[in-house]
């Protein structure tokens, strides 16, 4: 354990420094300049208008849930709970059922997610052997007044379209 | 008492009670507002009425109804709940009377008589604020005590040490001030400072006492509470210091004590050191005499500086993204029309004052009323220093804060009398 020491030279020791006061000033026509820049021309101001001008949300970006669908309208999910068992909020609630469109035995009946459990932490895509459920409908705010609508449903899930392109997808997320 | 003793009583009363509450909103807005142009962010901008924002000033009334309609808690450990609910009452008034010795225009000549143009026509004048102002930091020790909190208690030690230390350079800094003026009465000292120091500078207090004018200002900083000696609610280390336990109104009557005492001393530090309602080369006596070309000018000047306003509001009250219609572009248009109407009233006042009453008693009281705005105008610039200073500097750590009053301030103050005793036996 022996790193290399490095001593620092302590600042503000100096009469310079020591009388404080100079400092100050100097810190306040920094200040002041931001003020009266900003007082002249608020266009310069480094903020986002928020609720009218909406941030861009990057491919990558883990939004809101959503549950793919085949090219035919059927849903890619095949109630394999891979995501459920590699959930590590627990947020993940999959009852399976018999399939009806014929493409495999199993699709889930109910497919909940507690909006308020979830990290978004994005395990669930990454353990998803069907490419069934993704983070990418670029939502950022969830909100609500009550408990109950922050568990979305199989319905809510497959409605929800993602917000990029397959080919953006592709680049971005793999 | 005549009619005219009693009504200017009322005015000047009611100008020294409504004034301080008045600037209680200019300044949480400044504060706010500037804080949010300092660090490059707009600030509250968003509240409205039939959407005028007035520059954020709608948000005041906003904070001030949640305030209001909040539930006021007596938290139940508290033993002594009269001393609980004494304490802020004691911090908001004492900052409110303490400001009713200060001069807000030079001393009206009316028929023969003066009136001292203060909300107590006294000649106590500085003595008032000094018994006033350590006065006001009971409320903040009694707070903290009564509120039976650690953090509370802490606070109210903090503000306690803080306002022994920081008295003292803040009395002596006075005392080289009065050493200079010869009197204590503030509208003596404001009058003094009207006059011109080598003929072509004007005699403010800062020119001839600028250590002094520093001291000063460094202790009414540590008197209000204000960052860089905010010690007393360090929010970091006391959560919020003596106001811990304080909800709703109770906290906003701190909250308004903080900003009327703020308002207090940035009046008191324009009265003793920036010549408090002169208007630099213009003693009282000039504008009286020169009352009609200054008039004039006022007129010129007027619609000017209408102008350049008109021009800052309809170039920075508009939206910053694609908007139909653009509604803050109509608000900025109806402010324009306000604020040439109100030219066009003034003008109008201004020109049946040239025609008709010019002279005699009517000069008296426009001269007054120049005063008035002279001095709020420099009272507001220095309540800016205060916000300025919140947002520069960060907050000083406990021993050094005692050790700049009773290290620095202290022998620097002492230092500043032998010199200016010195200069002024000189000098005769």
């Amino acid at each position: 354990m022996s790193g290399k020491i490095r001593i620092m030279e302590r600042k503000g020791k100096d009469l310079y420094e020591r009388l404080y006061l100079i400092e100050v000033f100097k810190g306040m026509v920094v200040t002041l300049g931001h003020f009266i820049t900003n007082l002249l021309d608020n266009s310069k101001l480094l903020v986002r208008h928020y609720p009218e001008v909406k941030p861009e949300i990057p491919v990558r970006w883990r939004g809101r849930h959503r549950l793919t669908v085949h090219e035919d309208g059927t849903m890619k999910c095949v109630a394999c709970f891979m995501c459920q068992t590699n959930c590590p909020a627990k947020c993940i609630m999959i009852e399976a059922g018999e399939r009806i469109d014929g493409r495999t035995e199993k699709m889930p009946v109910k497919f909940n997610i507690d909006l308020l459990e979830c990290i978004y932490c994005g395990y669930c895509v990454e353990a998803c052997p069907m490419e069934a459920i993704r983070m990418d409908t670029g939502i950022f705010s969830v909100t609500g007044s009550e408990r109950e609508p922050f568990v979305i449903g199989l319905e809510e899930l497959l409605a929800t379209k993602g917000a990029f392109t397959e080919e953006e997808y592709k680049k971005g997320g793999a | 008492m005549s009619q005219l003793d009693i009504l200017l009583l009322i005015l000047r009363v009611a100008f020294a009670a409504f004034v301080p509450l008045c600037f209680i909103a200019v300044c949480v807005w400044m504060e706010r507002r500037g804080a949010g142009f300092i660090q490059d962010r707009s600030g509250p901008n968003r509240a409205n009425i039939f959407g005028f924002r007035a520059g954020g000033l709608v948000q005041n009334l906003a904070d001030a109804i949640k305030l209001i309609t909040k539930e006021d808690v007596i938290p139940g450990h508290i033993k002594q709940k009269f001393y609980f609910v004494l304490a802020p009452v004691i911090v908001f008034t004492i900052a409110l009377i303490s400001f009713a010795a200060v001069p807000f225009a030079d001393a009206l000549i009316i028929n023969g008589k003066q009136y001292l143009m203060q909300g107590i026509p006294t000649d106590l004048g500085i003595l008032w604020f000094l018994a006033l102002a350590g006065f006001g930091v009971y409320g903040i020790i009694l707070a903290g005590w009564s509120s039976h909190n650690k953090y509370g208690v802490l606070g109210g030690l903090r503000a306690a040490a803080q306002v022994i230390s920081y008295e003292i350079p803040m009395g002596l800094a006075i005392v080289s001030a009065l050493i200079v003026y010869g009197t204590v009465n503030l509208t003596e000292i404001a009058q003094f400072q009207g006059q011109l120091l080598f003929g072509f500078i004007p005699m403010w207090g800062v020119i001839l006492q600028p250590i002094g004018a520093i001291i000063f200002i460094i202790a009414a900083f540590a008197e209000t509470n204000r960052t860089p000696f905010d010690l007393a609610e360090g929010e970091s280390e006391l959560v919020a210091g003596f106001h811990v336990e304080y909800s709703s109104m109770k906290f906003g009557m701190f909250f308004m004590g903080e900003y009327v005492a703020m308002f207090t001393s940035s009046a008191l530090i324009v009265t003793l050191y920036f010549g408090g309602f002169q208007i630099p080369w213009f003693s009282t006596e000039t504008l009286v005499n020169f009352a009609r070309p200054i008039s004039v000018l006022l007129m010129v000047l007027m619609p000017a500086f209408a102008k350049l306003f008109t021009f800052w509001i309809s170039k920075n009250n508009k939206s910053q993204y694609e908007r139909v219609d653009d509604p803050r572009v109509r608000e900025a248009n109806v402010y324009i029309k306000g604020i040439w109407g109100l030219v066009a009233a003034l003008e109008i006042v201004l020109f049946i004052y040239l025609i008709t009453v010019s002279g005699g008693v009517a000069d008296r009281i426009l001269v007054t009323i120049l005063q008035i705005i002279t001095f709020l105008v420099k009272t507001t610039l220095m309540c800016f220093v205060y916000v300025w200073v919140r947002w520069t500097l960060p907050r000083f750590r406990y021993d050094q804060l005692q050790k700049l009053g009773w290290q620095t301030l202290l022998p620097l103050s002492l230092l500043n009398i032998f010199v200016t005793s010195a200069i002024v036996v000189a000098l005769g």
